[in-house]
């Protein structure tokens, strides 16, 4: 704004002047002050959020240097400490939640926009976005007494059955069904980001001009195709950033995956078998862990997951930001 | 008091016609005695959108108690020569202006002018109808109590004088607390006329008033603007020339950001000086 | 033709394959929305008596209640909307009204939605480092400044959302009058787009309401009635956590009977939240 007031206010002479009431500039600039003071707080939040990860890190990373991110050891006892069995699990589940959540986001997200009937539309989505509401607790007690043992004694054997035995990813399917372990947590994952990828898909595809469309259509294109060929191509940036914002969620959540991984600092071939991710390793040891190396390593997973989501999340808001640029909103 | 020129004559670039006001009837009224008051002269006027030149050197005076309205066709910089006469456009940092607008005398472009105080003495209704998410009542006490502390018996009857004034006062009165939205089209934008009445400014703009409203309400916003210009120096944008014939009693003619003609309005439309504006009031394009 | 004739079925056959297997997707997800409403409350009925509501957290293996654990949750949260709410909404007006897409506005905007959905353990381990440490102790204020830094990029996001929606028309309006900037601001932006702003808050308060993970390290618990800020207090999010895993079954009747709690309340939230904004864009 151009607009200045000097000590000397010049006005158009007339029959009645009036007067701001109030001390008008000094509020102005004192609002104007605390939001822009509360702006860059924010900046100084997360700044302070990577500087005190750094700081509470530094012990590990000077005892352990690089080599703590692969290091498979984890003994509180010796001393030694290692990330690589965490960050295996936080990667793994990630990925089974994408593998599985990705295309049921897609399915929802189709069957909302094209297929579901107008007087259904409303009570769906908001029931869909019920399911984001449901905090990581509610999730994670409901894994472990519902879930899991449903999955133990029905859906595990059979998967060991029939997926074990095939040859390439067999491995992967083997051994005993523990019920609680990477797979099932994967699972939960799965359903756990389903509403927010889905929201986010439903909001892209809702930026398709209705005259792209219709012209696919007026070709004789079936729905299906229509949104092969005609939306899912016009909204590839914001579907790709509606996934990854699915998966820095996927790869932060704590408190459902601390429940049903069983929290074995070993990695195993088996899907099936318990295992830990970086945000349930510091929720089950971080107030067990005296001051020292364990918090320190701890707290170097911290750093870790940080800078991991950080870069996810950054580039998924980027591509819903072009996104939106390109749809002109 | 308003500086009183001693020479009536109005003139616009490029082509100069110098017009004795004195006397000349305008198609609205009858014949004036004396001169029109001067009461805002724009000298020498520039205006840039960053580096595009939106207006170029507009030399323009408008009178007092007296409607002028601007004409043109899309993109002439009509609306944006209005919204420099109260410095609207200095919300946005990308615009500025050059030159001089003297209003009673003072350049009203001058730095050191408070816009706040500025834009209290000049009213402006815009395209379509603006109401605050207030009641009724609150949306006209909303400026008077930016400036003056009164006591509610007093505020109660500023308001309903507004409402009055703007022909709105019989319909609402019974309904003043509720919400300003809740009116049709051409009552929210009498209560916008009535809004920027309240605070008793001395010029109303008025940017393309009636072009959100169906016919009926803009004959009755018609007939209140030329009630009001008795008491206000009126600058009306429109993009109907029917209605800047009908209303107006000058009316200046911009194309591509320059001012093609000034004039007042029966000799504009009766017998344009510049081929242009003939042009365009016959409909050959706009 | 006939050639065509049938390349057009196999076509409509994918088509219809496909849209059934998108609707099959949709059960799936309501299907474990009804699973775990359903778990919820078989599992958590038997825990709903005035007893919960009136009686403490109890020792292993005896009877007992959610009072404390219930007014520690409710007292954090309202320390963390009290004080992250009104930050939101300066954040959310700088980036809306001030900072007109500057560089510095942007940068803001891009960092509070990072913020938005970080891993809200990382927020915890902050708030360990910035007051446990120092302070020597878990404490009730450490746990509130988590749910405050909680809220605080939900907030922001709603308020220059809905910012946003004010149409310009109505700024210039009151300009026009002569109004000064901030008076824009408060009179005029923040009425227009009231409705909007208290979704957003409700929204936050539904989100920090089951926020577990970060109070494990800021807050603890506390097995006993406390109003002490400058101590850990019970909250229903670590005490659900702490009865579910262990092995006394009456612990566990318990952390259900938490868990429906919060989810009911929760659920409320966000039902209210949307009918709210529903109900004002059907009234304009």
């Amino acid at each position: 704004m151009h607009e200045e007031l000097s000590a000397t206010v010049v006005d158009i002479p007339s029959s009645s002047t009036p007067r701001l009431r109030g001390p008008q500039d000094l509020l102005d600039g004192l609002f104007r002050g605390a939001t822009l003071f509360f702006g860059l707080f924010i900046l100084l939040i997360l700044g302070g959020i990577g500087l005190s990860l750094v700081v509470g890190s530094s012990e590990a990373l000077r005892t352990f240097g690089l080599g703590f991110l692969w290091t498979e050891t984890w003994n509180p006892a010796t001393e030694v400490f290692g990330a690589l069995v965490p960050i295996y699990g936080t990667i793994v589940t990630s990925i089974i939640a994408m593998v599985v959540g990705v295309p049921l986001s897609f399915g929802v997200a189709v069957f909302l926009t094209e297929l579901c009937p107008p007087m259904l539309k409303r009570p769906l989505s908001i029931a869909i976005e019920l399911l984001a509401g449901i905090p990581s607790i509610i999730y994670g007690i409901w894994g472990l007494f519902v879930f899991a043992p449903f999955l133990q004694a029905h859906v595990q054997p059979f998967l060991i059955g029939t997926l074990g035995h095939v040859p390439l990813i067999g491995a992967l399917f083997g051994g005993p069904p523990f019920g609680i372990g990477i797979l099932t947590a994967g699972l939960i994952l799965a359903i756990m980001v389903l509403p927010f990828i889905s929201s986010i898909m439903r909001d892209v595809f809702e930026t398709v001009p209705p005259m792209l469309r219709e012209s696919a259509y007026g070709l004789g294109c079936t729905t299906w195709e229509v949104v092969w060929r005609i939306v899912l191509p016009y909204t590839k940036v914001g579907v790709t950033g509606g996934i990854m914002l699915g998966l820095g969620r996927a790869m932060g959540e704590t408190m459902a995956v601390t429940f049903v991984i069983g929290n074995a600092h070993r990695i195993t071939t088996s899907l099936m078998a318990p295992g830990t991710t970086i945000s349930s390793a510091l929720a089950n040891e971080f107030t067990e862990a005296s001051r020292g190396l364990y918090t320190s390593s701890l707290i170097t997973l911290g750093l870790i997951l940080f800078i991991i989501t950080f870069f996810v999340l950054a580039a998924a808001k980027y591509m819903l930001i072009r996104m939106q640029r390109q749809a002109g909103t | 008091m308003p500086t009183n020129s001693s020479s009536a004559a109005l003139t616009g670039t490029p082509t100069p016609a110098p017009a004795a006001l004195a006397g000349t009837p305008s198609v609205a009224e009858p014949a004036l005695a004396g001169n029109p008051v001067e009461k805002i002269q724009i000298k020498d006027l520039r205006f840039y959108y960053k580096k595009f030149e939106a207006l170029k050197t507009i030399n323009l005076s408008l009178a007092d108690k007296k409607v002028t309205a601007f004409i043109g066709p899309s993109g002439c910089g009509k609306s944006t020569l209005l919204r420099i006469l109260n410095r609207m456009y200095a919300l946005y940092p990308e615009q500025r202006a050059e030159g001089q607008v003297l209003v009673d005398g003072v350049n009203i472009l001058d730095p050191k002018v408070d816009l706040n105080l500025l834009r209290a003495k000049i009213g402006m209704v815009f395209q379509k109808p603006t109401p605050f998410p207030m009641s009724i009542f609150d949306n006209i006490a909303f400026g008077i109590n930016l400036y003056e502390d009164l006591p509610r018996a007093e505020l109660e009857d500023r308001v309903e004088q507004a409402l009055r004034k703007a022909a709105l006062w019989t319909e609402v009165k019974d309904k003043l607390k509720q919400s300003g939205l809740g009116l049709s089209g051409g009552q929210q934008q009498r209560l916008c006329i009535a809004r920027a009445i309240a605070v008793k400014p001395e010029i109303l703009l008025l940017d393309e008033p009636c072009s959100a409203l169906d016919p009926i309400s803009t004959q009755k916003i018609e007939e209140l603007i030329s009630e009001l210009k008795t008491d206000y120096c009126i600058v009306i944008v429109t993009h109907s020339m029917q209605q800047a014939a009908r209303s107006s009693d000058y009316t200046a003619f911009m194309y591509l950001g320059e001012l093609i003609e000034f004039n007042d309005t029966e000799t504009v439309f009766t017998n344009p000086q510049n081929k242009r504006t003939e042009d365009y009031i016959t409909g050959r394009f706009g | 033709m006939a050639k065509d004739l049938s390349r057009y079925a196999g076509r409509r056959r994918k088509n219809w394959i496909i849209l059934s297997l998108s609707m099959f997707a949709t059960a799936i997800g309501l299907f474990f929305l009804g699973a775990i409403m359903f778990a919820l409350l078989t599992e958590g009925i038997a825990a709903i008596r005035p007893s919960l509501f009136t009686e403490m957290t109890p020792a292993p293996g005896s009877d007992g209640g959610l009072l404390n654990a219930i007014y520690g949750s409710a007292v954090m949260t309202v320390f963390g909307t009290v004080v992250g709410t009104p930050i939101g909404i300066l954040v959310g007006t700088y980036i809306a009204e001030y900072s007109r897409g500057n560089k510095l506005g942007q940068a803001i905007q891009f960092i509070n939605d990072v913020l938005l959905s970080a891993p809200s353990i990382i927020v915890g381990l902050f708030v360990y480092e910035l007051l446990v440490v120092p302070m020597g102790h878990f404490s009730a204020w450490a746990g509130g400044t988590t749910l405050a830094i909680l809220v605080i990029p939900v907030v922001t996001r709603t308020t220059v959302d809905m910012l946003a929606l004010v149409p310009n028309a109505l700024r210039e309006a009151a300009a026009a009058l002569g109004t000064p900037k901030w008076r824009i601001t408060v009179s005029v932006c923040y009425r227009a787009a009231r409705q909007g702003m208290l979704t957003g808050i409700m929204l936050a308060v539904a989100r920090i309401s089951g926020e577990t993970a970060p109070l494990l390290f800021t807050v603890l618990s506390n097995q006993f009635w406390s109003m002490d800020m400058n101590r850990p207090i019970a909250n229903l999010p670590v005490v659900i956590s702490n009865f579910a895993l262990s092995p006394y079954p009456d612990w566990q009747r318990l952390a259900w009977g938490g868990a429906l709690l919060i989810t009911v309340a929760i659920l409320c939230l966000n039902i209210a939240a949307r009918t709210l904004a529903s109900f004002g864009s059907a009234k304009q």
